[in-house]
């Protein structure tokens, strides 16, 4: 990736955070350096098959994963998704250790309790603890929270969706008439600034906690100077590498003790070009290794943080009825059955656990990585972790 | 008078017709409610079926309707009981047609692996029903052609690997460019599938069918006087499909108001946005907007669309004769290309940039999805698969089991050659 670029796209990642902070945290009266305790990061990562990656012909996509952090991990290669093979579903599933079975696009908050909910409940985390930032927009802040009435927002995560929002300030430019040219800066940037300066970004799926309307005048003008930028680079941006840099912004920030990221450049796929696919994932196993440095660096985080790395489920068989790589709605192995990849703190000892696990068992480790307790949850925690 | 008589013969026509579809829809109600919404939408568009679909349709009611209400109920008896334990009578959900919805509900209730069991099953001992006890027709040769074209760099080593074991790969003499129009067109004294698979004088043929990406074919495009061809050019599309594009972009996000939208777009008129050679063509008009609707990236890409329609045409139409030429994709555009679902010639004014390499290896596995759609259906058992790459003048070829390549492929075979005995195998 372009460098220049990269460091543009990254400050408008610091600046969207020190917006969301400037507006936020006084209210919370918080002192990230205060938030010392165990760290997990879940990072889920769209439909991916395992022979685009685990296998022979796929290794070559995934050189980081493969090679840099498969050596130090606790490895799944058998991971099983039971549930409804859609996003929001899947990660609504993956949170709260129920399989889901909600409306596909986000219309209704998950129907049993998140793992941030049992989290800020049991142990008064706040809520600038618990942070999900998504790049794919199947999903919708919704998913913060369930519709549990003992639980329900008031024990909510964040959740921003950082694509979304570049992916609609160029399309509201587009709308109104100025494409994006390489010389044609101004044609995006008052979109992106109108997204940001607008009330409430709900509509980008942005935002959970406060709604306040307050800006920082000083933190407003530099995050025009950084956008003014990004537009006018020329390179092809990736949805994924910006929400990679909020997310990292938020860990430097807010050091949050349960983070999880999703990803989603792959899901290209479903619109028929397989070598765009690929070109995701490969991004996908960049920015997991980037992340994974990125934990060794920040001191909140060294040694204290479990890194659980998954797709979401495969995708299609060659073949199949609804169209191989396009799509994930197959009731097959090519569809269900998936790997995962555990780092860092909970891992005593590198090995693979060839015994089948499930996507529901992630929650129950969690719970057991923070001492929540006895959650009654259908799943039991992964094997060969130390927790 | 000849006018006259054809006139009342189309009104005799629409008028059986009308009363057939009248018992289709009594014998439909007669099914559970999950199975009727699709029965009920080829029946409401009976008109714009192709004959495949017609007879299979008829085939399927004509089983449907020798169960006796008991035997029936017997059978059906099972799914109904699911339905209960799904709650569909709790459901919005449409008898009328296939929407989003519909297919969300089903998708997402812990009962749809058992329901899609349970379905299938009625839907076999139906078929099953219908058959009669003549021995079944012998089943004609077929063939798919698959181009790639010269623009695509295509590894000529590794380029079959994960194609069907039973094919041969063999190397092209001469100028592989020719043989699409040589099979299509024939020479002089020898047929070429344009002629071998024509309809009878006046029928409508949906049994060859030219698919392709770029503007930039080489002899595929028949002239305005051929409608032996079903052709479907993407770029000739560009028009249709960017207003389409653009509607289909409205979508919000929300299941029933998608279902609500897509079937305005259904019934849009889009009759300024047909290209000439749509006239008078309601099925491939509907085949197309029903193709669009149903992503797949067949409004995004060239290749997809190549491959969504050729597949679609597979399951729809079960023609003789299938040609499909892949093309190049632009690379995504810098900056816009996080909207890769967007008309990417409208939010950039940046020219287009192609990507050969990654477009070579979108167009190696479409096209071995299309032979993978045929391998689907019985009619393809004496299909030959040929996927020829311009671009070292190599190809393979799929027999039907127990063939043999009609040419000797341990030396390179002149594109006359391999069209001579194709067409020969096809004239059988």
């Amino acid at each position: 990736m372009d460098f220049s670029r990269r460091n543009l796209l990254k400050a408008a990642a610091v600046l969207l955070v020190e917006r969301w902070a400037s507006v936020n945290c006084a209210a919370f009266g918080h002192d990230p350096a205060l938030n010392t305790g165990r760290k997990i990061i879940v990072v889920a990562c769209g439909g991916i098959r395992r022979s685009d990656t685990f296998a022979e012909a796929g290794f070559q996509n995934i050189p980081h994963l493969y090679r840099d952090l498969m050596p130090q991990s606790v490895f799944y290669p058998f991971v099983r998704n039971a549930g409804v093979t859609s996003h929001y579903n899947t990660i609504s599933s993956i949170l709260t250790g129920n399989w889901q079975r909600l409306d596909d696009w986000g219309k209704t908050p998950p129907a049993s309790p998140t793992v941030f909910e049992y989290l800020r409940k049991r142990t008064g985390m706040r809520q600038d603890e618990t942070w999900l930032i998504s790049s794919n927009k199947a999903l919708t802040s919704k998913i913060g929270s369930s519709s549990i009435r003992e639980f329900g927002p008031a024990y909510g995560a964040n959740v921003i969706f950082p694509k979304q929002l570049l992916i609609s300030a160029v399309i509201h430019a587009a709308a109104e008439g100025n494409p994006v040219h390489s010389t044609d800066r101004a044609s995006v940037q008052p979109e992106i600034e109108a997204m940001l300066n607008s009330n409430n970004y709900d509509g980008l799926g942005w935002s959970v906690s406060g709604e306040s309307a307050a800006q920082d005048d000083l933190t407003l003008g530099a995050m025009k100077k950084a956008i003014e930028g990004l537009v006018r680079t020329n390179a092809p941006a990736t949805g994924d590498e910006f929400t990679y840099l909020v997310s990292a912004e938020v860990m430097r920030r807010f050091s949050p003790s349960m983070l999880v990221i999703t990803f989603s450049d792959m899901e290209v796929a479903h619109f028929g070009s397989y070598s765009l696919h690929l070109g995701g994932i490969r991004t996908v196993d960049r920015l997991v290794f980037e992340l994974w440095q990125q934990v060794q660096e920040l001191p909140a985080y060294r040694g204290k943080t479990t890194l659980l790395v998954l797709p979401e489920f495969g995708r299609d068989l060659d073949g199949s009825n609804t169209n191989g790589f396009f799509n994930h709605r197959q009731n097959g192995d090519s569809t269900r059955l998936t790997w995962m990849m555990c780092m860092g703190d909970a891992v005593r000892k590198a090995q693979v656990i060839e015994n089948p696990v499930e996507q529901s068992d992630i929650c129950p480790t969690i719970s057991r990585l923070f001492e929540l307790g006895n959650l009654d949850l259908p799943g039991k925690p992964l094997p060969g972790l130390w927790i | 008078m000849d006018m006259t008589l054809d006139l009342m013969n189309e009104r005799d026509d629409n008028e059986q017709d009308a009363a057939r579809l009248a018992g289709y829809r009594r014998l439909i109600a007669r099914l559970p409610v999950t199975m009727r919404p699709s029965l009920h939408q080829q029946v409401d568009g009976w008109n714009t079926l192709f004959p495949f679909e017609r007879n299979r349709l008829g085939k399927f009611m004509r089983g449907l309707d020798s169960f006796q209400p008991t035997a029936l109920d017997a059978l059906t008896a099972k799914l109904r009981a699911l339905e209960t334990r799904m709650g569909v009578e709790h459901w919005n959900f449409s008898q009328g047609s296939d929407t989003m919805e519909n297919a969300s509900l089903l998708a997402r209730s812990a009962y749809y692996a058992e329901w899609r069991r349970d379905v299938e099953q009625i839907f076999d001992a139906v078929n099953a029903a219908s058959m009669d006890n003549a021995a079944p027709p012998a089943k004609p040769a077929r063939l798919i052609l698959l181009i790639l074209p010269e623009c695509l760099p295509v590894d000529p080593v590794t380029a079959w690997n994960d194609w069907d074991p039973r094919g041969h790969a063999f190397k092209l003499a001469g100028d592989a460019r020719k043989l699409s129009e040589l099979l299509i067109h024939g020479q002089p004294a020898r047929p070429g599938m344009d002629e071998l698979l024509a309809p009878p004088s006046g029928a409508t043929s949906s049994d060859l069918w030219l698919i392709e990406a770029e503007s930039k074919s080489v002899g595929l495009l028949p002239g305005a006087a051929q409608p032996a061809f079903c052709f479907l050019n993407y770029a000739a599309l560009t028009p249709l499909r960017d207003r389409f594009l653009a509607e289909v972009n409205t979508v919000p996000k929300n299941i029933e108001a998608s279902d609500q939208i897509m079937a305005a777009i259904r019934h849009e008129d889009w009759e300024k946005w047909w290209p000439a050679e749509f006239a008078g063509q309601p099925q491939l008009r509907n085949f197309l907007i029903d193709l669009f609707l149903s992503g797949n990236g067949a409004l995004i890409f060239a290749n997809a669309f190549v491959e969504w329609a050729a597949s679609e045409v597979l399951r729809r139409a079960r023609p003789r004769g299938l040609v499909a030429r892949f093309g190049m994709r632009s690379k995504p555009k810098p900056f816009t290309g996080i909207a890769i679902f967007e008309n990417q010639q409208r939010i950039s004014t940046l020219p287009d940039v192609d990507d050969p390499e990654g477009s070579a290896i979108d167009a190696l596995i479409l096209a071995r999805y299309v032979w993978l759609a045929a391998t689907r259906y019985p009619e393809y058992e004496q299909a030959y698969c040929l996927c020829v790459s311009e671009y070292r003048n190599t190809a393979y070829l799929i027999c039907p089991e127990g063939g043999s390549p009609p040419w000797d492929i341990e030396r390179p075979v002149t594109p006359d050659e391999v069209s001579s005995r194709l067409a020969q195998i096809l004239a059988i």
